[in-house]
């Protein structure tokens, strides 16, 4: 499902976030990228949806080539991937159901679909009641779960986390690991990046570390530590 | 696209009325700035009707032998006529001349005693179409050999001709100049607007949008802010040229000020579509810029 060979990037007069990277992430699989900040764990994700390039080697995304993809190509690419970021990133002036609403709206979705298909993402998430409150409104799981309701609303195959517990409290961080478990086990392939020791260590999944921009470990139903 | 207009046109007054701020405040500085611009047309529309309207008086008097015929005279009055620049040539013959000049002062002077016969030429007042043709109609006309004199105000016609030169070739740079300011004020307004919503178009561009769909509805917005700053610049202007072209016309009533209602439609007209292009084309450029910096 996701491959990256021989990846660097690096940026003029620095030094290189990510250095000769090569993984391999099957279909469904659940697989944690872990590290400290500045390990390169965000560039991974940026890659893989396109928002960076890297500065040599190949990111397949679905056998497709996300290197060599036209400009114009990018946002198809973008609504097989789903994205859950740290600080939401939620629209502060829409209510949870415009939030999610707005993600397949601008993909042209037909209006009689959205509807059902928005339901069906906050049922997944257990946000139906929240459906009209504002962000503002919301707990920080509340949001993180909002947040995921968008990244899954259009049933992609692939679904990248980074750090989507890192401003919660440790229950909520679980509920919302465990609500990641359960995406993937309807058919999506699940990236985390994370430095949340805990959770890695108790979820016993694949994981992959990085330091200074190169993999030391991947390691199946791995912990934080070694 | 057009499956889509509805959700731009939604989008683009859901933000309209969102950042109602900041819309505001961009259809004002589009008015102010279109209004400034509206009037310095209108003023160099005015100076250059003022100033042809002056030329416009200036004739060129050509005098003819005494002895010439009155069929003579007719036959040179046609060819007068076809003369390139003349717009008018009206014929004043010697006894009239001396007819109307016997009224204006016969009654101050004893003429009889001075002159025993009529002294005065036949004479042609020729009224020309611009002020820049004087010179070459003289030169012209002293080659006619039944002419023997010719008399026009030289020096008045080059300050004039100076005038109206620097009127068009000033307006048009000004006009230029005015123009590029008013565009980069409402580009840049219009930025600010656009640079506000860049989460927005950061999450659009996340969940697959495509730069097309990302644009349509602040183009869209670009227009409402373009089309109400327009028209508040209409109102605010027309008004305005009104109330001055009243007070000017009742004190100064000899100034030829523009009251052509075609002219100043169109000039109305420029500032309601150009407030629409310029709020168009900044949202477009704005948002290119904004979608050329994000993913």
């Amino acid at each position: 499902m996701i491959e990256l060979v021989n990846v660097s990037k690096n940026y003029p007069n620095s030094i290189d976030v990510l250095y000769n990277i090569n993984l391999h992430v099957g279909k469904d699989e659940f697989i944690f990228v872990v590290g400290p900040s500045g390990a390169g764990k965000t560039t991974i994700m940026k890659l893989l949806y396109r928002e960076e390039l890297p500065s040599a080697g190949k990111v397949v995304v679905d056998r497709v080539n996300v290197v060599e993809l036209d400009s114009n190509q990018v946002p198809y690419l973008r609504r097989n991937i789903g994205v859950v970021f740290q600080d939401y990133k939620l629209l502060a002036k829409r209510t949870v159901y415009e939030n999610v609403a707005f993600a397949l709206r601008v993909t042209g979705a037909p209006r009689s679909n959205i509807r059902r298909k928005v339901m069906q993402s906050l049922e997944m998430v257990g946000l139906l009641r929240k459906a009209n409150s504002f962000p503002a409104e919301l707990s920080g799981g509340e949001k993180q779960r909002a947040c995921i309701a968008r990244a899954i609303v259009n049933n992609p195959p692939i679904l990248l986390a980074d750090e989507p517990t890192g401003n919660l409290d440790p229950a909520t961080s679980w509920d919302i690991i465990q609500l990641l478990d359960k995406i993937n086990k309807r058919d999506t392939t699940v990236l985390v990046a994370t430095h949340n020791k805990n959770i890695v260590d108790d979820m016993k999944r694949r994981v992959v570390v990085l330091e200074n921009g190169r993999i030391t470990r991947d390691q199946q139903l791995g912990t934080y530590n070694t | 696209m057009f499956s889509n207009l509805e959700f731009f046109i939604i989008e683009a007054f859901r933000s309209f009325r969102r950042s109602a701020l900041m819309s505001f405040v961009a259809i004002g500085i589009i008015a102010v700035t279109l209004v400034i611009f509206g009037m310095f047309i209108l003023l160099v529309i005015n100076l250059g009707n003022i100033i042809g309207n002056v030329s416009s008086r200036m004739d060129v008097a050509a005098y003819v032998e005494k002895d010439i015929s009155l069929e003579s005279a007719g036959a040179l009055q046609i060819k007068l006529t076809n003369l390139p620049g003349v717009e008018k040539v009206n014929f004043i013959s010697r006894t009239e001349a001396w007819r109307k000049f016997r009224e204006d002062f016969g009654g101050k002077l004893n003429l009889d005693e001075v002159m025993t016969s009529n002294p005065l030429p036949h004479t042609y007042t020729i009224k020309v179409k611009t002020p820049e043709y004087v010179p070459i109609l003289a030169k012209r006309l002293s080659k006619f050999d039944e002419i023997t004199e010719i008399r026009y105000s030289g020096q008045l016609i080059d300050q004039i001709k100076t005038l109206m030169d620097a009127v068009r070739l000033g307006g048009s740079v000004l006009i230029i100049l005015i123009s590029f300011a008013t565009l980069l004020i409402v580009v840049n307004t219009i930025r600010l607007t656009v640079l506000a919503r860049e989460t927005e178009i950061y999450i659009m561009k996340l969940v697959g949008a495509t730069n097309s769909f990302v644009k349509w509805p602040f183009i869209i917005e670009g227009v409402m802010i373009g089309v109400v700053g327009g028209g508040l610049s209409f109102l605010a202007l027309k008004f305005s040229y009104d109330a001055v072209f009243l007070r000017i016309s009742t004190a100064l009533p000899f100034l030829p000020l523009v009251s052509d209602q075609r002219l100043l439609t169109m000039v109305y007209l420029v500032m309601i579509f150009g407030g629409t292009a310029l709020g168009m084309i900044g949202a477009y450029v704005s948002v290119s810029k904004v979608l050329k910096a994000e993913i």
